[in-house]
């Protein structure tokens, strides 16, 4: 177990490295000086000289980078170009916030497709079954563009009912969660659910639950005793990934609502080329990615006690 | 799922093993209402010249405000309304069948190309090319797709050309880790077993012998991709890095009007329909060919 | 009068209370000039009272507010390190609170005393006697003084800060040889300040010595990165945001940049009542339907700006009130004049003669604003001259293509930046009207960012260009050969003898006659499409008082409210 996460902080560490060094070159070779960015558009060519010469940009581009690299490993993780303040500043409170979110939507989206997808998953091919697949395609297919603007019409403008965006400006404020999580639990539910179906119809067609069901004992015994701790393997590793989705689903969401999350700031980081902060994001997404990942492999064989690390 | 491969099909004409897989359609009610959709909006986007009441571009009614879809000048001449510089929202959702039925299903295919070459060189090469191959892959992977949709695009500009080449990017990693996975299973198989004692290339192995079966899996991905692709150039659009107007995009028209929704709702409530329509049509056609597999 | 009864009058202002008597100078540029030129609001409105019998304060507001209340107002939260190199009208409102100006240009383009009580200008207008307050203090207990001003001009006009004020105050600026050479062995230039260009007079007087006439100075020292700093401003670290301090009615509580911006109001201000105890600024991203959504659920009092696609819904919402601005603020269509197919004066001309200027506000821009008419001076600016209405003229358009060769058509492609949406909408009505000439107009949108980056470079591009007060300073800055900002490579020695003769001239009346030239010889030479001049919107809830959407979106809160 210690040498399996031994091996995949390694591994992380590796794709660290490798990703921020294709994050450099890349906004690197992209058109635009950052002076220009920075001073905007009607500054004079002196003054971009002036700045780039302050700023160490006339240093080769692999100083720049490893002052950096050596930056992060000691926490240090520069200073945006677009809010000028240390990344640090930012960043953190920003992923707290789409933290919240995103357990606000897993506290309403995995009880929800948990339950049906057992539903639809317990009798196989019933109406039950098909209407509940049906209804999930159904909102999988609306992406979370259009229900953002169809329920912001309805709620904000239409009904009057719920504030148009989520700033949280004046503190937590659980009203302002109601149309970011509706969004977001539309969008993914049908995907959990459908795999949590997937799952517990396979399980039902096992063995030992056939002979469970034989030997007489009550269905409800059945399902809870035996199904669902087995059925509930596959959606967990699918859960765990959602993890992983929601830090890039949230951004149309939390760009719409003006959610001051991980998703805006990277969006906006990334469309002002902000570089240090899209490497800072960077790295808290591969983070992210491989904790979650890990996560999940050991959940897996957690649940599945057949499944040993070799 | 992989048993679908298992034997080998004998080869028969094309026209016969289509219209052998549209019988096979009507089995599923879910994959012929899927089909229905797609065919309905392939139909739109090749015959739109024909179809659509006015070009898509034209600004028709320069009088404001803007007509919704029941009060047009001589009742109903805009089944849809117009939008807020005056273009026919029927028409422009007609032509835009078109783009997305071409960005789409290009983006896609890319994407399949270069991944089903990493992952068929990854699976069957194993190895340092394994290692390498899945490295990438993983490292694509670990960083939010959207992002790097938006990185590149916001770095490289918006055009339907960097848009294919950001989808391709950020897909193929996806599709190298299934082909992967199916060409290590099937690679055990007695008739790669049996090329290899004839002698053949690896790479004829690779290309004749084992992609063709691992297509049952692959179909099924490439519907709920498309779907999925579908919406990603929404989504670019949405945030204003999509495909450059004017020629219309269903994403981009949601994108240049919804900020009218609350007054002018019909601007970008039917590019909604018609976007969630197609994607609907995909995923549902996805689900019955899933269905039909497994009963197989 | 009575307080400018003491202080020199300019000798032009008799001169042009006369032109307006006679009425060849409007009212509008009566007041700008006279109060320019050192005379007082009051006293401007007093003389105009005269003449036309009206009121003599401007309109009094609608209803005076009460007391309290704090003000939310969605608007994207920046930086705000150094208020002199401030790009960006947002950041500027941040600091507008906390600290001032010299002077103040209201809604109704009248400049009136700020921290600078009064002032004079030389007859010639090369010398300002700038007179400041007394009793103003810091809010760390300082005296505000002479020491402070003279302090924010040196950093302006130092190369260094990165001002651009710096182009704004050019008289008190020399050109210096750096003893450096750049790559291709020219000499390196840079700026200075003329030294003795600011003089400290006494403790509450400042001079101004310019090189050559300025009329516009007070309106320039309203430019948004001309607030005043405190003359330690560099000492202190050089941080507006760590080291807040400032004259103004405001005091900084709260700044956490990109997210919110909050202020208190300060004990001991000197400008009288404040109304409102505090503001908060919120940002709610670049979307615009966030901002107004923000509105209308009323979770902020007013937003920044509403954009044009947004007006109907603000008249549908009963507790919202839309605020209109008439501006010179606009984009154009410019082509370079020596790059293909450009270099051709009948392609260029031949683009203008399909375009329907009117049909390109009415669909772009809703109607509201002004019809362009490609010479870049605006109606509402005083020395505007009316040349005649442009028609478009598809044979005119065909003849002049077929006559350069493009007889069988011609493809253009123009680069625009998706900042804006209505650049988007009206390049696509202009498509339109390209289309049936045979000329095929493809839009390469990219992001306002990128845009920037080409923005001078692109042989046909869609540039945003801001409000002025004086139509010449755009000329001067856009359309002289060799000028940074030159974006469409115009030169025409003719053109420009013709606005330094306009721009030379004092006397309203005869510069309105000298601009019938400058504009008709930029109109013919066709280097540009102008749709149109927009106007700018703000939306406000229906208890705020007080407030008008500014020109130039400045935020002014010393006399807004709620109301009663």
């Amino acid at each position: 177990m210690l040498v399996f996460l031994a091996r995949r902080l390694a591994y992380m560490a590796l794709t660290m490295l490798v990703l921020s060094l294709i994050v450099f070159l890349v906004l690197e070779f992209s058109p635009g000086s950052i002076a220009t960015k920075v001073l905007g558009p009607y500054s004079s060519e002196e003054q971009r000289a002036i700045w780039l010469e302050e700023n160490g940009y006339n240093e080769p581009l692999f100083v720049r980078y490893f002052d950096w690299l050596g930056g992060f490993v000691t926490g240090d993780l520069g200073e945006s170009i677009k809010y000028k303040v240390p990344v640090n500043d930012i960043l953190w409170d920003r992923l707290a916030n789409t933290g919240i979110l995103g357990l606000a939507t897993f506290l309403v989206m995995i009880p929800l497709s948990l339950t049906l997808g057992v539903l639809a998953g317990m009798k196989e091919g019933s109406f039950q079954d098909r209407s509940i697949s049906v209804v999930g395609i159904v909102f999988t297919s609306v992406p979370e563009f259009a229900s953002a603007v169809l329920l912001s019409t309805i709620f904000v403008f239409g009904l009057g009912l719920l504030p148009g965006t989520s700033g949280m400006t004046d503190g937590f404020n659980f009203v302002e969660l109601i149309l970011p999580v509706m969004v977001l639990v539309l969008y993914d539910f049908g995907y959990v659910a459908r795999m949590t179906r997937a799952s517990m119809a396979e399980v039902m067609t096992t063995h030992y639950i056939r002979t469970a069901v034989l030997k007489g004992l009550p269905y409800r015994v059945v399902i809870m005793k035996h199904a669902l701790r087995n059925a509930l393997i596959a959606p967990f590793t699918v859960i765990m990934l959602q993890i992983n989705w929601l830090l890039s689903g949230v951004i149309v969401v939390e760009f719409f609502f003006a959610y001051k999350g991980f998703g805006a700031l990277l969006l906006e980081a990334s469309l002002a080329q902000d570089i240090y902060v899209i490497e800072a994001c960077a790295m808290v997404a591969v983070f992210v990615a491989v904790s979650t990942q890990t996560l999940a492999d050991i959940g897996y064989t957690y649940l599945n006690p057949r499944i040993r690390f070799s | 799922m992989a048993d679908v491969a298992a034997d080998i099909p004998k080869r028969e004409p094309l026209i016969l093993r289509i219209l052998k897989s549209f019988v096979l359609l009507r089995e599923s009610g879910v994959a012929m209402i899927g089909a229905g959709i797609i065919v309905f909006w392939v139909l739109m986007a090749l015959f739109a010249p024909l179809v659509a009441p006015f070009p898509p571009n034209a600004t028709l009614a320069p009088m404001l405000p803007p007509f919704s879809p029941f009060d047009g000048p001589e009742g109903g001449t805009f089944w849809l309304g117009t939008d807020h510089i005056g273009r026919d929202i029927l028409s422009r959702i007609i032509y835009g069948s078109q783009t997305v039925l071409i960005y789409a299903p290009i983006a896609t295919v890319c994407a399949y190309a270069v991944g089903i070459l990493m992952g068929v060189v990854a699976g069957y090469k194993g190895g340092w090319w394994d290692d390498i191959l899945s490295f990438v892959a993983n490292l694509i992977l670990s960083f939010p797709v959207l992002v790097l949709y938006v990185i590149i695009i916001a770095t490289v500009g918006a055009s339907g050309i960097n848009i294919l080449i950001a989808i391709t990017f950020a897909s193929a990693p996806g599709i190298m880790r299934i082909v992967r996975g199916l060409v290590l299973d099937l690679r055990t198989r007695d008739y790669v077993a049996a090329a290899q004692t004839r002698g053949e290339s690896s790479m004829w192995i690779m290309l004749v012998e084992i992609l063709p079966n691992a297509r049952g899996p692959l179909i099924v991905d490439a519907c709920l991709r498309l779907g999925y692709v579908t919406i990603t150039i929404g989504v670019l659009g949405f945030l204003g890095l999509g495909l450059p107007p004017p020629n219309p995009d269903w994403g981009g028209m949601i994108n240049e009007t919804r900020t009218m929704a609350q007054v002018f709702p019909w601007m970008s409530v039917f590019p909604c329909l018609a976007i969630s329509s197609l994607v609907l049509g995909l995923n549902l056609l996805a689900d019955g060919l899933r269905e039909i597999s497994i009963k197989d | 009068m009575a307080r400018n009864g003491k202080a020199k009058v300019h000798p032009y202002v008799p001169e042009i209370y006369e032109q307006f008597k006679k009425g060849e100078v409007d009212r509008r540029e009566f007041l700008r000039t006279a109060t320019l030129l050192g005379v007082s609001a009051t006293a401007a409105y007093a003389m105009v009272g005269q003449v036309t019998g009206e009121s003599f304060a401007p309109k009094a507001r609608a209803a005076t507010p009460k007391m309290g209340g704090n003000m939310r107002c969605s608007m994207r939260v920046q930086e705000m390190t150094d208020p002199a190199t401030f790009d960006w009208t947002q950041k500027s409102n941040q600091a507008r609170q906390i600290i001032e100006y010299l002077t103040v240009t209201g809604t109704d383009n009248v400049t009136r005393p700020y921290l600078a009580e009064k002032w004079e200008a030389s007859d010639d207008l090369k010398t300002w006697t700038l007179h400041l307050r007394k009793g103003v203090k810091w809010n760390n207990g300082d005296d505000f003084g002479a020491d402070d001003v003279v302090h924010n001009f040196e950093r302006w006009l130092d190369p260094a800060t990165g001002s651009s004020n710096i182009g704004l105050f050019s008289g008190m600026v020399e050109n210096v040889d750096t003893g450096k050479k750049d790559k291709d062995g020219n000499a390196v230039m840079s700026k200075r300040m003329i030294s003795g260009a600011v003089e400290k007079v006494d403790e509450h007087t400042v001079r101004l010595n310019l090189r050559s006439p300025e009329l516009a100075v007070p309106e320039n020292l309203y430019n948004y990165p001309t607030a005043i700093v405190h003359r330690k401003f560099d000492e202190m670290g050089g941080d507006l945001s760590k080291n807040p301090i400032g004259t103004g009615p405001f005091e900084q509580v709260e700044y956490r940049v990109g997210e919110k911006y909050v202020v208190k109001k300060r004990p001991g201000y000197w400008g009288g009542d404040v109304y409102l105890d505090g503001i908060t600024y919120i940002d709610h991203g670049d979307d615009y339907s966030a901002l107004l959504n923000a509105l209308i659920s009323g979770q902020v009092d007013m937003v920044y700006e509403v954009d044009i696609t947004q007006i109907d819904i603000v008249e549908k919402v009963p507790h919202l009130v839309l605020h209109e601005a008439v501006t010179a603020q606009t984009g154009v269509a410019r082509m370079q004049m020596d790059q293909k197919p450009f270099d051709d004066i009948r392609v260029r001309q031949a683009v203008q003669a399909c375009i329907d200027h009117q049909k390109l506000l009415d669909i772009a821009y809703r109607g509201r604003g002004a019809v362009g008419e490609d010479h870049h001076v605006a109606p509402i600016h005083p020395e505007y001259f009316a040349l005649p209405k442009m028609k478009p003229d598809y044979d005119k358009a065909k003849k002049l293509l077929a006559d350069a060769g493009h007889g069988g058509g011609l493809k253009l492609k123009i680069d625009l930046g998706s900042a804006d949406k209505w650049h988007a909408d009206a390049m696509q009505v202009m498509r339109e009207q390209l289309a049936p000439a045979g000329i095929e107009l493809e839009l390469n949108i990219m992001p306002g960012s990128s845009y920037w980056e080409v923005w001078d470079k692109t042989p046909f591009g869609f540039t945003s260009w801001t409000h002025r007060p004086l139509g010449v300073m755009v000329l001067n800055l856009a359309y002289r050969a060799g000028v940074p900002w030159n974006e469409s490579h115009y030169s025409n020695p003719e053109f420009e003898s013709a606005l330094n003769d306009a721009s030379a001239t004092l006397d309203v009346a005869e510069r309105k006659k000298k601009m019938e030239k400058v504009q008709s010889i930029l109109q013919t030479d066709a280097i540009m499409v102008q749709p149109l001049w927009r106007a700018v919107f703000s939306a406000t809830s229906k208890k705020v008082a007080g407030y008008a959407t500014h020109p130039t979106q400045y935020h002014d809160f010393r006399k807004v409210g709620f109301s009663a």
